[in-house]
């Protein structure tokens, strides 16, 4: 039965000293997980390929110390030693640990774990007088010997030390097995590794450094773990999560305290004043606060912040009453991420510290405070952006400690800044690897990709009956949507069709393709480029639904009633189709039209066929019209918002060439397809919620607070309109309502605010969350999913695959593909929300980005596209918030200088800085001066001078300032500038960045990265997709706060 | 080292063992002389001894007598230095009567008790040194010792404990798995019938898990029960042999 060696291990553990005995047993098959192995071990999963050149055995205290080393991807055949994981396990705690667990599943990466502890070879008892850290060391030891042997001497076999003493006594031991220290090893096996070995030095650097601190406190001690627990249980404590205040990042913080805290009845967040009370805490990590007395309370500061242009002050009440005030006593979980920092110049290093090893760096995220790394490279990396990882933060430590990972580039270059708001997004978007391209099928000239017999067997076969279309933008490789309508024979019966692109199909579950869509969870569109989801030959070519050519899809039908337009059936499932006609939007609209337009797919086409066929494409438009109006219609009745309309509207004019500041009515075939994409949606997610209930992925969006909506009333007030918020409808009528015939904006900039008041759609798993919270308030539907757009949404690809399960179901089969559980569905539902935040937190901050690359060379004194108009949105104690239409930028505005001056208006308009002071009203703010009083009051147009402000070490702003209280003037020249689009000025942008690096050939990286970008991108320059959501950026809606908006760009 | 990992990624538990796997078991039977029947059992490092008086006539109150079958008196206690820390209290505490208790039950479930009327078996189990399945262990070591004092039995009285951590049935459990955070089962089967002597579990467990965890428990119990007939046939070889048959 069971061949087992009992040995017994004696064990201290406690503060008393308890003698607890365990048994260990040894056997003699522990699998190996190398391919090589000669003796038939089951080695399941993960194996060590065969064509490293050595295996490399780390020894403990190398994955205590040098983990961060040992993740590149580059170091390839490690041997991780159970004696190695359970020091990492004691040592270093969970976080840590589940770090090298991690590590150990990821595919990508080449390693594995050896259990020496328990194969009866490799096993050795800890010797009567042995120190730990030498009996791990000899553990770790016989390891790599029993590997050696196991292996039949294939493959030589390197340990790696910090211990010299060890590599004295075991070098020369047994032949084929070596031991070297660390720095040896990456020296003499990996010369071309510069940034791992650069790595190296900085840990070992920062650990030295470490044995050399000095003793005088700067904090307070955090208290023991107990403590803390204890005084949140007892509710003396509150326990949540800091941030810092992005304006204020010296003295203001805030700490949301997480609902268990019952005790203490709080209702806003707690302020951690000052960095001594925050003590050592850094933002986004989990804190403990004590709240201070009453008397001690402070409130935040109102005005707008100086020093930082371009600030936008939060919504608050109108004076800074005392709110609840605290200090951090203990820290619960650090949540460190890379930072990207600056180093200051050569010179001001060299003035400050007597140690110019040891330099204060800037992150570029003002939240983090400065960093203290030591680096001999200092000289060299002036004025560059560094990626930076935090190690400690010591009481006796004004700064926290870190060292250096990764050289960006210098600070200022395109590319550099780039990548810097990629990382400090957390995304990671490196080039798919060898590995994940083999996985996918071939499709070239010589070995055409075709149609698989056994799927045409088990796939409804469209490509005969329907009459497949797709309308997407202009010069759209990805087409993962198409439709099809007609009507059923007997005359009585409508079939709507929606087929999607089957992108499950060719994306296995567990797949490398898989994980790696899944950690990107959605496609990045920046303002220049994209980093796609899927590798290019799925997402433009086999996944896309492509005109004349078979492919699978994904298909709703609904059969609806031809007269009343009600359903009567709905059919889910696989399908194989081939689309006939690859439309656009306009050429879409000008058939609906029936003006006449040229069909691509119809110039070979002779001339009575080529009519007969239009007519039928036009039917099927304008059934599709038909139906998609009646749908809407249904929706508005429930309540749906439009808060989207402005922004589609803006971007077509972008894109025709026509005025931004003009709304045009936008094509109604836009909101055709929309609607029927949100119809599929919404079918898909009641299909699977009901074959599901506990484990569907939907998306729902919370109905917002009503004190959200304060500064949209009161807004509207100003200009007269009654803003009613009770339900959504209330909301969406009183917005429709809201029309000032002479000021087109203003309706636009209040449906900016009732946007910003709302909170995220997001995903979730049906099994988290209760009934009544699925409701989607912009959609004003009862469930809602993502089911549209799997090429580059994965949350799709998650709901096609519980579609297919739930279709295999219904068949009476069970689900080959076991299906996520709801806690496997909850955590991937918040990777994906996670990764949508960041994807357009980076998609907002690129494009601010090109907007101070645009006006950087410009001398905003003399060059007339600084002058812009500008309309006023919201009031503040010093200044105003504005909205340029004309460049889609938000900005402040300030009223009063670091002289205490303020603005005041000559006659003819133009301002000028005096003596004075301000008055603030809450629809206006005055400025009173000897020359008189002066009025900005809401809605009103103004003009603006806009400048760049550079900063070395966070991201450059643009600064805004008062030229004259009336509206712009210039407007001839105005459309003329405008008519370029937003489209040129990024184009423009990212051609002089590009001739600016080739002709600084000195820094040769920056070509290739951006060529290999290139490759990677499927559609050249910006897509109506990118442009959509850029515009969107930039009219208005601020992004975190926008939901209603991606519902209509799922059509494109 | 909060929160041990019971079960590591590649499979091996805290000592080594996989899932399914038993500790290892010594048994010896017939070690005391004076008892009519007497047994010591090693599962792992859970040591325990079994002695069984009877069948005699019932002593103390006479009330006790049952007309029909013999009385089963269970007694279970602990030595003082059976665990890490010297216990204080050997036997009485709560703890030691209830599983005086589950004793009793799953032995007047084994032992034909209606071939003995008005008369008492007394069995008394001490733990001498615990690592996790102390129920267990007892019961298996009574059975020996009940088998040593020639008392008519249905079949072995087999038990084994069962967890469930991570989604996967653990059998035999050890102290650290047991006071580790997830269910603990104990169960005692009749292997041959496969009837349940006893089902003990007081910890919370999703009813889709009930099943696989009882499986893997019983499979478990009808190894051990294999593991008990050898002791049993060996212990009867070598007596054999010194009566000379």
């Amino acid at each position: 039965m069971l061949k087992a060696d009992k040995v017994v291990v004696l064990r201290n553990s406690r503060g008393g000293h308890v003698r607890v005995v365990r048994e260990v047993y040894l056997r003699e098959q522990v699998s190996c997980f190398s391919s090589l192995c000669q003796d038939r071990c089951s080695n399941e999963g993960k194996v060590l390929p065969g064509d490293v050149t050595h295996y490399v055995v780390p020894d403990a205290g190398v994955v205590r110390d040098f983990l961060e080393v040992l993740e590149f991807r580059e170091l390839r055949g490690i041997v991780f030693t159970q004696t190695a994981c359970q020091v990492v396990q004691h040592t270093r705690g969970r976080r840590q640990y589940n770090r090298l667990r991690s590590l150990l599943k990821d595919p990508r990466h080449d390693c594995v774990l050896f259990c020496n502890e328990f194969q009866c070879y490799s096993y050795c008892p800890r010797e009567k007088g042995e120190t730990q850290e030498k009996w791990h060391t000899r553990c770790v030891y016989r390891a790599a010997v029993w590997y050696h042997d196991h292996l039949a001497g294939l493959k030589p076999v390197v340990m790696i030390t910090e211990d010299q003493e060890a590599v004295a006594e075991y070098n020369r031991l047994t032949s084929g097995v070596y031991v070297i220290s660390t720095q040896e090893y990456l020296q003499s096996f990996w010369p071309d590794l510069q940034a791992v070995q650069e790595l190296y030095i900085s840990i070992a650097q920062v650990l030295q450094e470490r044995e050399s601190e000095g003793q005088e406190r700067e904090y307070a001690e955090h208290l023991p773990i107990e403590v803390l627990e204890a005084g949140i249980k007892s509710g003396r404590y509150i326990q949540g999560t800091l941030k810092v205040n992005k304006h204020r990042p010296q003295q203001e913080a805030f700490v949301q305290a997480i609902s268990s805290t019952k005790s203490t009845e709080l209702s806003s967040d707690v302020l951690v004043w000052g960095v001594r009370q925050r003590n050592r805490a850094v933002h986004g990590d989990s804190v403990v606060v004590e709240l201070l007395r009453c008397g001690e309370w402070r409130g935040r500061i109102m005005a707008l912040t100086e020093a930082e242009m371009g600030a936008e002050e939060r919504i608050g009440e109108e004076q800074s009453q005392p709110m609840p005030t605290g200090k951090v006593v203990g820290i619960l979980q650090r949540n460190w991420r890379d930072y990207v920092v600056t180093f200051p110049p050569w010179e001001e290093v060299q003035s400050q510290s007597r140690n110019s090893q040891r330099i204060l760096v800037i992150p570029w995220d003002r939240r983090i405070p400065k960093i203290r790394i030591s680096t001999q490279q200092a000289e060299a990396l002036q004025d560059h952006r560094v990626i930076v990882r935090l190690d400690s933060w010591e009481s006796t430590s004004l700064y926290p400690n870190g060292h250096c990972v990764r050289v960006l580039g210098k600070a200022g270059k395109l590319e550099t800044e780039i990548q810097t708001i990629l990382i400090e997004n957390g995304i990671h978007v490196p080039a798919f690897s060898e590995a994940q391209l083999r996985e996918m099928p071939l499709n070239s000239k010589d070995n055409p990709w075709t149609v698989e017999a056994s799927e045409v067997a088990a796939r409804q076969d469209l490509r005969a009956t329907h009459l497949v279309f797709s309308i997407d933008p202009q010069g759209c490789e990805d087409v993962d949507d198409a439709l099809s309508v007609r009507m059923l024979p007997g005359g009585n019966r409508l079939e709507l069709g929606v087929h999607i692109a089957d992108v499950t199909h060719f994306v296995r579950p567990g797949s490398l393709t898989d994980l790696e869509a899944l950690s990107r969870a959605t496609t990045y569109y920046l303002a220049d480029r994209r980093y796609d989801m899927l590798p290019a030959v799925l997402s433009a070519d086999l996944c896309s639904l492509l005109g004349n050519v078979d492919r699978y899809a994904m298909s709703v039908l609904w059969e609806l009633d031809a007269k009343s337009l009600s359903i009567c059936k709905v059919w889910f499932g696989r399908t194989l189709i081939r689309s006939s006609y690859q439309l656009c939007y306009e050429l879409a609209q000008n058939l609906l039209n029936d003006e006449p337009v040229e069909v691509p797919e119809l110039t070979q086409v002779e001339e009575v066929e080529r009519e007969k066929r239009l007519k039928e494409l036009k039917t099927a438009l304008q059934q599709l019209t038909q139906v998609a109006r009646h749908l809407r219609t249904q929706r508005d009745r429930g309540g749906a918002l439009e808060l989207e309309g402005v922004e589609v509207r803006a971007q077509l004019d972008a894109d025709k060439n026509i005025t931004a500041l003009v709304p045009k009515q936008p094509l109604e075939i836009h909101e055709t397809v929309a609607e029927c994409m949100i119809y599929a949606n919404h079918w898909v997610a009641h299909k699977i919620q009901e074959s599901f209930p506990q484990q569907a992925l939907l998306r729902h969006h919370p109905p917002p607070r009503q004190e959200q909506f304060a500064q949209l009333i009161e807004s509207a007030k100003a200009r007269g309109f009654d803003i009613d918020t009770r339900s959504n409808k209330a909301l969406a009528d009183s917005l429709d309502r809201a029309v000032d015939p002479r000021d087109s904006l203003i309706n636009r900039l209040l449906r900016m605010m009732a946007t910003q008041a709302m909170s995220n759609a997001q995903y979730f798993s049906t099994g988290s969350c209760p009934l009544e919270q699925y409701y989607h308030y912009g959609l004003a539907l009862n469930h809602y999913t993502h089911f549209t757009s799997p090429i580059r949404r994965y949350a799709d690809i998650i709901v096609h695959r519980l579609l297919t399960a739930a279709i295999k179901l219904d068949g009476g089969l069970g689900p080959n593909e076991s299906v996520a559980t709801s806690k496997e569905l909850e955590e991937i539902a918040q990777q994906i929300n996670n990764k949508n935040r960041a994807a357009q937190q980076a998609q907002k901050q690129s494009t601010e980005l090109f907007q101070c690359l645009y006006f950087k060379d410009k001398d905003p004194l003399t060059d007339q596209r600084c002058v812009a108009e500008a309309i006023i949105y919201a009031i503040r104690a010093n200044g105003i918030l504005v909205f340029i239409p004309r460049y889609g930028v938000k900005g402040a505005v300030y009223l009063k200088n670091r002289e205490n001056q303020v603005v005041s208006v000559r006659s003819d308009g133009s301002c000028e800085w005096q003596g004075g002071m301000l008055q603030r009203h809450p629809d206006r703010i005055c400025t009173v001066t000897p020359s008189g009083t002066h009025t900005f009051s809401l809605f009103q147009h103004i003009t603006v001078r806009i400048s760049v402000q550079a900063l070395r070490c966070h991201a450059d702003t643009l600064c805004l300032e008062v030229t004259s209280n009336r509206p712009h003037e210039t407007v001839e020249q105005e459309s003329l500038t405008a008519g370029k689009g937003r489209t040129e000025l990024v184009q423009e942008v990212v051609r002089w960045a590009e001739e600016a690096s080739q002709q600084a050939e000195e820094h040769d990286r920056m070509p290739k990265l951006s060529k290999e970008e290139r490759e990677y991108q499927q559609s050249k320059g910006p897509n109506l997709y990118c442009l959509l959501q850029e515009i969107r950026e930039l009219a208005l809606l601020d992004l975190s706060a926008c939901q209603g908006s991606e519902t209509c760009i799922t059509s494109a | 080292m909060a929160g041990l990992e019971l079960l590591s990624d590649q499979g091996y538990r805290l000592d080594g063992r996989k899932p399914s796997e038993l500790r290892k078991i010594q048994a010896r039977m017939g070690v005391f002389a004076q008892a009519d029947g007497s047994a010591y059992i090693e599962q792992g490092n859970t040591k325990a001894l079994a002695v069984v008086y009877g069948p005699h006539e019932v002593r103390g109150s006479r009330n006790k007598t049952l007309h029909d079958r013999a009385v089963i008196n269970c007694q279970y206690s602990m030595a003082t230095f059976s665990t890490a820390e010297r216990k204080r209290r050997p036997h009485g505490d709560r703890k030691s009567s209830e599983m005086s208790l589950h004793l009793k039950q799953t032995f007047e479930a084994a032992i034909l008790t209606q071939l003995y009327p008005r008369s008492q078996i007394d069995i008394y189990v001490k733990i001498l040194q615990s690592d996790g399945g102390n129920y267990s262990a007892c019961v298996n070591a009574a059975t020996l010792a009940v088998i040593d004092a020639g008392i008519p039995m249905r079949d072995y009285v087999c038990a084994c404990s069962a967890g469930f951590v991570e989604d996967t049935p653990l059998v035999d459990l050890c102290h650290a798995e047991e006071s580790g955070s997830g269910t603990a089962l104990a169960l005692a089967l009749l292997p041959r019938g496969g009837q349940i002597a006893l089902l003990q579990m007081d910890a919370r467990l999703h009813q889709d898990h009930l099943d696989p965890l009882m499986e893997a428990a019983m499979t478990a119990c009808r190894s051990l029960g294999q593991v008990l007939d050898g002791v049993v046939r060996q212990h009867l070889q070598e007596v054999s042999v010194l009566t000379g048959e």
